[in-house]
């Protein structure tokens, strides 16, 4: 090796990057060469000179105090903002139960429960089958037609769904009727809508013991209005939201016709 | 929940760790960047990042290699590229001159002097002398903070401690100080 080849291995011999064996061998050459020997001093030189001014640098005063400030703001932001999160999930919580207590305090059963003592039991059983079927059920706002209806209905019932109509306001139309079944009792069930207003007649097999005592029966609970008449065989109810009198007015109207068409064909 | 309630998650912890390697932080950084004001701001973003991510740090490693490694991230996003672009080009005509026959380092050397000529190196080449020459990483270490490889950082280092020899070179030729030659020579 020439010294060229030698001084290559000066700086990383410097840096104590050499191998022991390869960093004695070229101190070996430096111990040897004079010229080498001054570039060897001459890099130390430089090198010793750069530590020196660099770690001179002055450190600004402030810089510590500035940095322990910088995180613990940091450090405060970032547990407000934490808190923020724990306190707004706590809101929504709050909210969610409140949303859903408001949810149950609407539900079928929550109506029926504030009903009872206000509503005679037999006119509760018209209620609950109003709730189920036309207040709490999904169906169509459009009417079905009388051939899906009378259908629907089956030969017992298909001709009251005209009789009705006859009967109803003009802008209050039947939407559907079926048979249905709420609390393990059978139900025949006109769903009637118009005007912004939703109502329902509601016929069941009287129970034994179960009477209105001949005539009609009125109660109303939460925004809904059930007035009750029955036929030899039959309960009948007619439930909406219309206000107090309108709803007896019309269970007045349609009660004749009714109880007449029941006695004569579902007896 | 242990961490969203605890008082000081690792805060002061992190301040034992951290806060001793300032001043080397910063003067790193100063050099790198050429302006103390900017160097400050460096590492007090480079104390804030490494505080967000002190949990991923491992107890009992290298911590001051992890915060060299976080500075020059941080320096590398401040920089200027054409400031950079600029310092390079005038970097390499000034190795191609020193081709010429030029005055041994000068036997003193000013702190100025110096500062000056690491000054006006290309920030790679400089980075890598700070990391070696003054803040004594090693090689390998080196390449682990610059994210290079080890060779890349002996062709930095070697490249860049020419270039300050030749400044200093350069200076003393100034000066009127007499050729040695000695650097290319064949021994």
């Amino acid at each position: 090796m020439n010294c060229e080849d030698f001084r290559e291995y000066f700086d990383a011999y410097l840096s104590k990057e050499l191998p022991p064996r390869t960093g004695r061998v070229v101190l070996r050459h430096v111990e040897g060469c004079p010229l080498c020997a001054a570039e060897l001093a001459a890099r130390a030189r430089v090198r010793g000179a750069l530590q020196a001014a660099v770690r001179a640098t002055p450190v600004p005063d402030g810089l510590e105090a500035k940095v322990v400030r910088a995180v613990r703001t940091q450090h405060a932001r970032m547990r407000a903002g934490r808190y923020t999160i724990v306190v707004a999930a706590a809101a929504m919580i709050c909210l969610a139960i409140v949303n859903l207590w408001r949810m149950k305090s609407g539900s079928e059963e929550a109506i029926l429960r504030k009903s009872s003592g206000r509503l005679a039991a037999v006119l509760n059983v018209g209620l609950r089958d109003h709730l189920q079927c036309a207040v709490f059920r999904k169906y169509s706002r459009q009417p079905e037609g009388a051939a899906q209806i009378a259908s629907d209905l089956g030969p017992a019932f298909a001709g009251l769904a005209p009789l009705l109509q006859a009967k109803l306001p003009p802008e209050i139309h039947i939407l559907q009727a079926h048979h249905c079944t709420a609390g393990g009792r059978q139900y025949v069930h006109f769903i009637m809508a118009g005007g912004g207003k939703l109502l329902s007649l509601i016929l069941t097999r009287r129970q034994p013991g179960e009477s209105l005592g001949g005539g009609i029966d009125q109660a109303g609970v939460d925004r809904f209005q059930v007035v009750g008449f029955e036929s030899q065989d039959y309960l009948a109810y007619v439930v909406s939201d219309l206000d107090a009198q309108q709803n007896l007015r019309l269970a007045a109207s349609l009660a004749p016709a009714v109880r007449d068409y029941l006695a004569a064909h579902a007896g | 929940m242990g961490v969203l309630f605890s008082k000081h998650p690792r805060t002061a912890e992190f301040e034992e760790a951290a806060l001793p390697h300032l001043p080397e932080l910063y003067r790193t950084a100063a050099r790198l960047l050429g302006d103390s004001a900017q160097a400050e701001d460096v590492v007090q973003e480079t104390c804030l990042q490494a505080w967000k991510s002190f949990g991923r740090f491992a107890p009992g490693t290298n911590c001051r290699a992890w915060l060299f490694k976080i500075l020059l991230h941080t320096v590398h996003r401040h920089r200027r590229q054409r400031f950079r672009s600029r310092l390079a080009k005038e970097s390499e005509e000034i190795l191609e001159q020193a081709a010429a026959a030029l005055p041994a380092v000068p036997e003193r050397i000013t702190e100025e002097e110096i500062l000056r000529a690491l000054a006006r190196m290309p920030a790679e080449y400089r980075a890598a002398v700070l990391l070696a020459d003054v803040e004594e990483f090693s090689y390998q270490e080196i390449a682990g903070l610059l994210n290079v490889p080890i060779g890349t950082v002996m062709s930095r280092l070697s490249r860049g401690r020419k270039l300050l020899r030749e400044q200093l070179r350069e200076l003393a030729r100034s000066y009127g100080i007499g050729p040695a030659g000695l650097e290319g020579r064949r021994g």
